[in-house]
């Protein structure tokens, strides 16, 4: 008999044999299919927890996806700190919630008190997350639950210009580095709250820190301390995701202290499984516009790329950012398919049952 | 006095060192001088801005660095670009530009603003979260030649192509640049974009190369007798 979705996602995190290739994530996952079935609107599921829960339901059981990540999108802290976000109601398209005005102009006003990260989870819309988490623990026991929280760089980026901080790197450098500190002792409450709540796994996401956005140096000194100080302080299973390009930090990733590494398209999968060796979890790397999304992408070049995507070293098919709710459901039907046939095979941290 | 070169080479060591200040001394006395200012700008801050393309793409800089030089230059610019003749550059060009609805990153769309600037392009910038139709009513109204988008997620990317369907309709001949992390040439092709860049230190890259087209577009411009 096949494993559940949870089965198969927290074996693999203990590095135990499971019985086919695990196809999950722990970013954005609700897709537009799902939603239409529950007459709901995309606009919609990001201010209430019952939607936000029966969204993620029906997108991992819909699509037999191993794992439900709640929340979607990526500006309920900076709200919880007093930005206002735009839901974009009126729109036809599938936007996500953005911050379009930063309260703080200048890194001189950011100002996060003590009193600030005690009390996070009760502001603005915070509260419906854990509230989700529960009743997605109750509704789809046999899921894998994940949660995850940006980092603090990229963080910081949501609450104030991230052209602002970027210099700030150079030019304020002390300023930037006690911002930092503040946001990394929020991430931890909040990730701890979450944990909590009932999530099985937590992906820390620091997209803001790239190697084609920072140099590894500014990574090795600013970022590396705090992601590690961050995932010191959750408990396991804990995953490190950065987008962009990766190839020149994927080993000081490793040293972060995550579980697993999740990495975008622009990773060279092959050269860091050979830096990284067999041992570690290494995840991602698949297109999640041009497998299951673009329009002209048939469903034998779905299936190749997904092929590909395990002959590459990967021990999980992962999106290497949120899937874009949109699919063509026969691509991403037939790339399900795929992976659980041609993932039966071992990959390089994991065994098969058998 | 400094000669000509001396100040060209100022102003280029201030960009490249990220020396606000500097781009400014160094502009307010090559203005003072009375040198040609566009030949200041192209041979001085935007030869120092093309350093700073290959310091980044040798991964000797990185994006803080590029945003540093950007302000050195626009501090330079802001002082030699209003003593250029009307009729010397290539003011006459236009761009609409802007980061496409749904999306609030706009450092790629101001690094590629800036190449624009320098080249004495008239920029109509929309800012970032732009809704699609005002990228087209902009295009119309000002008859630009080029519309320059940027998305940074590919949640936002998609409305990139109704944009350009929605322009190549009306105006077939427009230019459409397309920037953002999501992007890539196979995107830009099946979109339609005659550009692109993927990300913001690409951007500048792809900016330095369309100033050398620039310079050449205003080059064919002149040789048929334009302005």
């Amino acid at each position: 008999m096949a494993m559940s979705g949870l089965e198969r996602v927290m074996r693999t995190f203990k590095r135990e044999p499971v019985d086919t290739m695990p196809f999950f994530t722990g970013m954005g996952m609700v897709l537009l299919p799902p939603i239409k079935k529950l007459g709901y609107k995309f606009a919609q599921v990001h201010t209430s927890a019952e939607k936000l829960a029966r969204s993620g339901i029906e997108s991992a059981r819909m699509f037999n996806l191993d794992s439900i990540v709640i929340p979607y999108d990526m500006c309920w802290e900076s709200e919880a700190l007093g930005n206002t976000i735009s839901l974009y109601e009126d729109s036809e398209d599938i936007l996500y919630p953005t911050i379009p005005t930063k309260n703080w102009e200048e890194l001189d006003q950011v100002n996060i008190s003590q009193n600030d990260i005690e009390t996070i989870m009760t502001k603005g819309r915070m509260p419906l997350i854990p509230e989700a988490l529960k009743i997605v623990k109750k509704e789809a026991p046999e899921k894998a639950l994940g949660c995850w929280q940006l980092g603090p760089f990229t963080q910081c980026g949501q609450t104030i210009e991230l052209d602002k901080v970027l210099k700030g790197v150079f030019k304020q450098k002390k300023k930037v580095e006690e911002i930092l500190d503040k946001f990394t002792d929020l991430i931890i409450e909040i990730g701890k709250a979450l944990q909590a709540a009932g999530a099985d796994f937590i992906t820390l996401r620091e997209p803001g820190v790239a190697a084609d956005l920072l140099s590894p140096r500014t990574f090795k000194e600013l970022i590396m301390p705090r992601l590690t100080r961050i995932l010191a302080a959750w408990k396991s299973p804990k995953v490190l995701h950065i987008c962009g390009s990766t190839d020149p930090i994927i080993e000081m990733m490793n040293g972060c202290g995550a579980d697993a590494l999740s990495v975008d398209i622009k990773n060279n999968l092959q050269e860091s499984r050979k830096k990284l060796g067999n041992n570690v979890l290494l995840f991602g790397n698949f297109d999640v516009f041009g497998l299951p999304c673009r329009a002209e992408t048939t469903v034998e070049e779905a299936i190749q790329g997904i092929k590909t995507n395990i002959d590459g070293g990967v021990d999980a098919v992962w999106p290497g950012c949120d899937l874009w709710p949109d699919i063509k459901e026969e691509n991403f039907i037939a790339m399900e398919k795929t992976i659980r046939e041609y993932g039966k095979k071992p990959s390089p941290a994991l065994k098969r049952l058998g | 006095m400094k000669s000509k070169e001396a100040l060209k080479e100022e102003l280029k060591e201030a960009v490249i060192s990220y020396d606000e200040e500097g781009a400014k001394s160094a502009s307010q006395e090559y203005a003072d001088a009375g040198y040609p200012p566009l030949e200041g700008i192209m041979d001085g801050l935007a030869a120092g801005m093309q350093v700073v393309g290959e310091l980044y793409e040798k991964n000797e800089y990185f994006v803080p660095e590029v945003l540093m030089c950007a302000d050195a230059l626009y501090a330079g610019l802001g002082i030699l670009r209003p003593l250029v003749p009307k009729t010397e550059g290539t003011a006459k060009s236009q761009v609409v530009i802007g980061s496409i609805q749904g999306d609030v990153h706009d450092i790629g769309k101001n690094l590629v603003k800036m190449m624009f600037d320098v080249a004495g392009w008239e920029v109509y910038d929309l800012g970032r979260d732009v809704p699609l139709e005002n990228f087209v009513k902009e295009q119309l109204r000002t008859d630009a030649e080029v519309v320059a988008m940027s998305a940074m997620m590919t949640t936002t990317m998609l409305g990139m192509k109704k944009v350009i369907q929605m322009i190549k309709e009306k105006n077939p001949n427009v230019m459409i640049m397309l920037g953002g992390a999501p992007v890539t040439k196979d995107v830009a092709k099946l979109f339609g974009a005659d550009g692109y860049a993927e990300s913001a230190g690409n951007a500048v890259q792809e900016g330095i190369r369309m100033i050398g087209r620039l310079r050449e577009f205003e080059a064919a411009k002149k040789a048929e007798g334009g302005s």
